[in-house]
C-alpha cells in the first residue's frame, strides 16, 4: 500500500489504534475481573461478538455510503420468528405461540429468511433513493414494522424447538469452540478483502464521500445505496439464523437494542458517519471491544441500571472521537511557493 | 456617463490592508489593499475566480483572512465574525435576496422589533405606519401590506437595501444586483442607490456589466488572480482600459498550431431545453478546440452538463461519429467517448477523501475488473503511475487523498480521470479556475496534446483571453442562444469585440 515509500509509522499506529485499545482493555479486565479469562467466558464473549459482528458488517457497509441502517435488529427479530412459524410443530396445549403447521424443511426456511432480509433491504433502498425519504427515519420505522410483523405472527409469545438441521450454524461446537465464531471470522476476512479489492467497495466509499462526484464519475449512487441495504438485510437475517440456532428459541423482542451497538461498533472501528471512510476490518475491532466491555459489565457485580448508562456513554465517546476527526484545524502545506490549506467548512 | 467630483474631506469607511487568504490549492487573495470612501459607490470588477467574492466574505466576517487588517470607521480588526461586521455597519445584498417571503413588507422591515400594544399583542396599525414612515424617509414607495414574494426582483433588492440602512448599515455590498433586471428596473434601482449615496451611504458594487459600473460608480477597483490590479476614478478611464486591466496583458499567452481536421465527430442539431437554451447548432471536428463563452446564465453551463448526462438535455439531436447519442447517465457518455470536466471540482470532479489512484480510475473500473468484481490492482497502479508522470502530477504517492493536493494538481487528476476513458470529445467547464499560472499552462498543454491526438474539445469559460489562445473558434451565447462566432486569427477576434458580444444581449433587450 505504501508504494515503495517508507512505512508511515504514525499512520500505521493511528489506523490500528483501536486494536491497541482492545488489547489494553482485555488486559485490564483479565487482571481486574474475576473469571474473565476462563475458556467458558471467552467463548461467551466470542458468541456475542459473532452475532453482533454479522450485523456490524451490514451496518458498516451502509455507513460507508453515508446512510444509517437502524432496521437490522428488526430483520433479525422477524426472520427468526418467521422461521419458527414455518418450521416448528404446532402446539397441542393451550397458550404459547402457534406455528403455521407447514413444518417446512430448514433447507427451505433458511433461504426464505435470507430472502426476507434482502427484500427488506431492497424496500428500504427504494424508499431512500427513489422516494427520497430520510434514511434515518425510514430504517427506524422499518425496524418497528418488522418487529410488529414478528409480534403479529408470534402473538408476542416465545416460540421454541427449532430443529437440529436448522441449529447447526448457531449451535455446533468443535472441541468446545462454536463454529459460528469461525464463520463470522471468515465472513470478515472475505468481506474485508472483497471491499478493498472490488469495484463495489470503491463505489460504496465514493458514493458515501461525495454522491455528486460519484455520479459524475460514472457510478449509479441509487443502485449502490440500495445494494448496501440489501446486504445489510441479508446480514440481519444471517445473524438471526445464527442466534436462533444457538438459543433454539425466539421471541419478537429478540435483538432489542442491538442497533445502536452496531453503529457504535462500526464507528469505534473507524467507519465514518460522514461516509466514504473506514473498513469492515476496523469495525471488527469495534465489535470485539464492545463485546469485551459488555461481558465484563455482566461479570462484575454492579447495579444493572449502571450498565445501560455505561453503554450509552461508550457510544457517546465513540461519536465524540469521530466528530473530532473532522474538526481538526487544517494543516498548512507549502508547495512550489504556494501556500496550500485544506478546505475548511 | 457621469463625472464625479470627489470631495477631499471624504473619509474612508473601509480600509483593508494586506489581506491574504488561502484555500486548499488556491491563493484566493494576495495582499489586497482596498479602501472605500464614505458616500461613495465603489465598483469591484474582475473575472470569476479573481477573488471578489472571497474579499467581500472577509469584509463580512465570513472568512477569516490569513493576514492583513480591516479598518471600518475608526476601528481596526484582525478578523471579525459576522456579528461584529454587521455591528460595524457592513451589509450584504446578494443577487437573489433572501427574505421572509410569506410575510409582508412591513413585517420584514420591522422583524424583531414589532411594536406591541398594552396587551402584549402586535399592534398592526403602528407596524404599517412605522414601516411606511421609514420607507418614505428613503423615498422608497412600496405597498407595505404586500407580501414580499409578490415584489419584483428590483423592488426586493431595494427593500433589502432599505432594510440594511434601517439596521444602521454604513457600507452596503451589492452583488450583481442587475443580473436579472430589465433596463427600466435597472434605472429605478440606480436612481435609488444614487439618492442614498447623496444621503451619505456607501456602496461596494460588484458587477460583470462594465457599462453599469461607469453609469453608477465613482471609483472602480479591478481584481485579477487574487490581486488588486488598480483602483481608478471612472472619469479617468474607459471600458477598453478596464478590460485590459481585467484580462491582463502581462500574462504569457498560450499559443498553438491548430490541429483541426476535416472529419466531423460531434454534431448538435437544434438542441433546446426550455428556460436554458434553444436553437443550438454546431459541429465539432477531430482535433478541433472550440470555446463557448457568455455571461452567467447564458445557458452554456447547462448545455455542457446536459450533453454529458448530469442534467436533462432537452430536445434536439446529438450525434457522435454520425450515431445518434443520448446520455442518460454519465457512464453512458464515458463509454461513448464523451468526457466532461466540471467547473466545481470539489463537488463534481473529485472525491476528496479518497486517494489519487482511486479518483483517476473511477470511470474505467469495469475495464479493470479481472474476475467477478475484483479490480486488477497492479494494472491500475501502472495506469495511474503513467498519468502521474505524463501530466506531471505532484503528489507524494498514489495513495494521497486528493484534497491534500494543490488546485492545479487536483485539476490534473481530473484530467487524468477523463483521459483514462480515451475520450473522443472533451467538454471542459472552466478548466483553469482556481489554479496557478504555471498549472494553467500545463493544462493548456494537456488539452493541446489531446487535440493533436484527434480529441475534439469544447471549453466553456469566461476567460476570454485564454480561449483566444487555445481555441480554433469561440462561440458566444446570450440568453440561451448562440449569437456570435469568432474565428481564431480573424481581424475582429479581439477581447473587446468578444466582450461586447457577450454583453450585447444585455444591452439590447429592454
Amino acid at each position: 500500500m505504501n508504494n515503495g515509500h517508507k512505512i508511515d509509522w504514525v499512520k500505521l499506529f493511528l489506523d490500528n489504534f483501536i486494536w491497541i485499545i482492545v488489547v489494553l482493555v482485555f488486559t485490564y479486565f483479565a487482571v481486574q475481573v474475576p473469571n474473565f479469562v476462563t475458556p467458558g467466558n471467552i467463548v461467551n464473549i466470542l458468541l456475542h461478538a459473532s452475532v453482533l459482528g454479522v450485523l456490524v458488517i451490514g451496518q458498516a457497509i451502509v455507513l460507508m455510503t453515508g446512510n444509517f441502517d437502524l432496521s437490522a435488529e428488526g430483520v433479525l427479530s422477524l426472520t427468526t420468528i418467521l422461521a419458527m412459524w414455518l418450521m416448528v410443530e404446532p402446539r397441542t396445549d393451550a397458550g404459547g405461540a402457534q406455528a403455521s403447521g407447514l413444518m417446512l424443511s430448514p433447507y427451505i426456511v433458511i433461504p426464505i429468511m435470507l430472502m426476507v432480509g434482502m427484500l427488506s433491504g431492497w424496500l428500504i433502498g427504494i424508499m431512500i433513493t427513489r422516494l427520497k425519504m430520510n434514511n434515518f427515519i425510514v430504517t427506524l420505522a422499518m425496524q418497528l414494522v418488522l418487529r410488529g410483523i414478528a409480534m403479529l405472527i408470534s402473538g408476542g409469545q416465545i416460540m421454541t424447538g427449532s430443529p437440529p438441521l436448522f441449529n447447526w450454524m448457531g449451535g455446533t461446537r468443535i472441541n468446545g469452540f462454536p463454529i459460528s465464531v469461525g464463520v463470522t471470522l471468515l465472513m470478515y476476512l472475505v468481506v474485508n478483502y472483497l471491499l478493498n479489492q472490488s469495484k463495489f467497495g470503491r463505489e460504496l466509499r465514493a458514493v458515501g464521500a461525495n454522491t455528486d462526484a460519484a455520479h459524475a464519475s460514472g457510478f449509479d449512487p441509487q443502485k449502490t445505496v440500495t445494494r448496501a441495504y440489501i446486504i445489510s438485510g441479508f446480514m440481519g437475517a444471517f445473524a438471526g439464523w445464527m442466534l436462533l440456532g444457538r438459543l433454539e428459541t425466539s421471541i419478537s423482542t429478540l435483538g432489542k437494542g442491538m442497533t445502536l451497538e452496531t453503529v457504535a461498533a462500526a464507528v469505534i472501528g473507524g467507519v465514518s458517519l460522514q461516509g466514504g471512510l473506514g473498513s469492515v476490518g476496523g469495525a471488527f475491532a469495534g465489535v470485539i471491544l464492545l463485546s469485551l466491555i459488555d461481558n465484563a459489565l455482566n461479570l462484575i457485580d454492579i447495579d444493572p441500571f449502571w450498565v445501560q448508562g455505561i453503554r450509552g456513554l461508550i457510544i457517546l465517546v465513540a461519536l465524540l472521537i469521530e466528530a473530532q476527526k473532522f474538526r481538526y484545524k487544517p494543516k498548512v502545506i507549502h508547495e512550489n511557493g504556494n501556500v496550500i490549506v485544506e478546505k475548511q467548512v | 456617463m457621469n463625472t464625479v467630483k470627489v470631495k477631499t474631506e471624504q473619509k474612508p469607511i473601509l480600509t483593508m490592508r494586506g489581506i491574504s487568504k488561502a484555500f486548499p490549492g488556491v491563493q484566493a487573495l494576495r495582499r489586497v489593499d482596498l479602501n472605500v470612501l464614505t458616500g461613495e459607490i465603489h465598483g469591484l470588477v474582475g473575472k470569476n475566480g479573481a477573488g471578489k467574492t472571497t474579499l467581500m466574505a472577509v469584509v463580512m466576517g465570513i472568512q477569516e483572512p490569513n493576514e492583513g487588517t480591516i479598518e471600518i470607521g475608526d476601528r481596526t480588526y484582525q478578523s471579525m465574525n459576522p456579528q461584529e461586521a454587521m455591528q460595524a455597519g457592513i451589509a450584504f445584498v446578494p443577487q437573489h435576496v433572501a427574505m421572509m417571503d410569506s410575510l409582508t413588507v412591513a413585517e420584514n422591515i420591522l422583524a424583531g422589533e414589532l411594536p406591541k400594544n398594552k396587551l402584549g399583542f402586535i399592534d398592526w396599525k403602528s407596524v404599517e405606519r412605522e414601516a411606511k414612515e421609514r420607507l418614505n424617509k428613503l423615498n422608497l414607495h412600496l405597498d407595505v401590506t404586500k407580501r414580499v414574494e409578490g415584489l419584483g426582483v428590483a423592488e426586493k433588492t431595494m427593500l433589502a437595501i432599505a432594510k440594511a440602512l434601517f439596521g444602521n448599515a454604513k457600507l452596503i455590498i451589492l452583488d450583481e444586483p442587475t443580473a436579472s433586471l430589465s433596463r427600466a428596473d435597472i434605472n429605478r434601482l440606480f436612481d435609488f442607490v444614487k439618492s442614498l449615496k447623496e444621503k451619505g451611504a456607501s456602496f461596494v458594487y460588484i458587477s460583470h456589466h462594465l457599462e453599469e459600473v461607469f453609469e453608477i460608480c465613482d471609483r472602480v477597483t479591478v481584481m485579477r488572480d487574487g490581486r488588486i490590479v488598480g483602483t481608478e476614478y471612472v472619469s479617468d478611464i474607459d471600458i477598453p482600459k478596464l478590460i485590459v486591466m481585467m484580462v491582463g496583458e502581462d500574462v504569457e499567452d498560450y499559443s498553438r498550431k491548430s490541429t483541426c481536421t476535416d472529419e466531423i465527430v460531434f454534431v448538435l442539431n437544434n438542441l433546446a431545453r426550455r428556460g436554458y437554451y434553444e436553437d443550438i447548432n454546431f459541429e465539432l471536428r477531430k482535433g478541433e478546440i472550440i470555446g463557448i463563452t457568455g455571461l452567467q446564465g447564458c445557458g452554456a453551463e447547462q448545455l455542457g452538463k446536459g450533453l454529458f448526462g448530469l442534467e436533462y438535455r432537452g430536445v434536439g439531436e446529438v450525434k457522435i461519429n454520425g450515431k445518434e447519442f443520448t446520455a442518460k447517465k454519465p457512464i453512458d457518455s464515458f463509454n461513448e467517448g464523451l468526457a466532461y470536466l466540471p467547473q466545481d471540482r470539489y463537488r463534481f470532479g473529485l472525491i476528496g477523501v479518497r486517494p489519487v489512484r482511486e479518483n483517476v480510475t473511477y470511470p474505467i473500473l469495469n475495464r479493470l475488473i479481472q474476475m467477478i468484481n475484483l479490480i486488477n490492482r497492479s494494472k491500475e497502479k501502472q495506469i495511474v503511475e503513467g498519468f502521474i508522470n505524463e501530466l506531471e502530477i505532484i503528489t507524494p504517492s498514489q495513495e494521497q487523498p486528493v484534497r491534500l493536493l494543490s488546485g492545479g494538481n487536483q485539476q490534473k487528476v481530473v484530467f487524468a480521470k477523463l483521459a483514462t476513458t480515451k475520450p473522443e470529445i472533451l467538454i471542459l467547464h472552466e478548466p483553469t479556475q482556481g489554479v496557478d499560472v504555471r498549472a494553467k499552462m500545463d493544462i493548456f498543454r494537456i488539452v493541446d496534446e489531446l487535440a493533436s491526438q484527434g480529441v475534439a474539445a469544447i471549453i466553456i469559460s469566461t476567460e476570454i483571453r485564454e480561449l483566444m489562445g487555445i481555441c480554433d473558434r469561440i462561440i458566444v451565447m446570450n440568453n440561451g442562444r448562440i449569437t456570435d462566432e469568432f474565428l481564431k486569427g480573424a481581424k475582429n477576434t479581439t477581447p473587446e469585440n468578444i466582450l461586447d458580444a457577450i454583453e450585447g444581449g444585455k444591452n439590447n433587450h429592454e
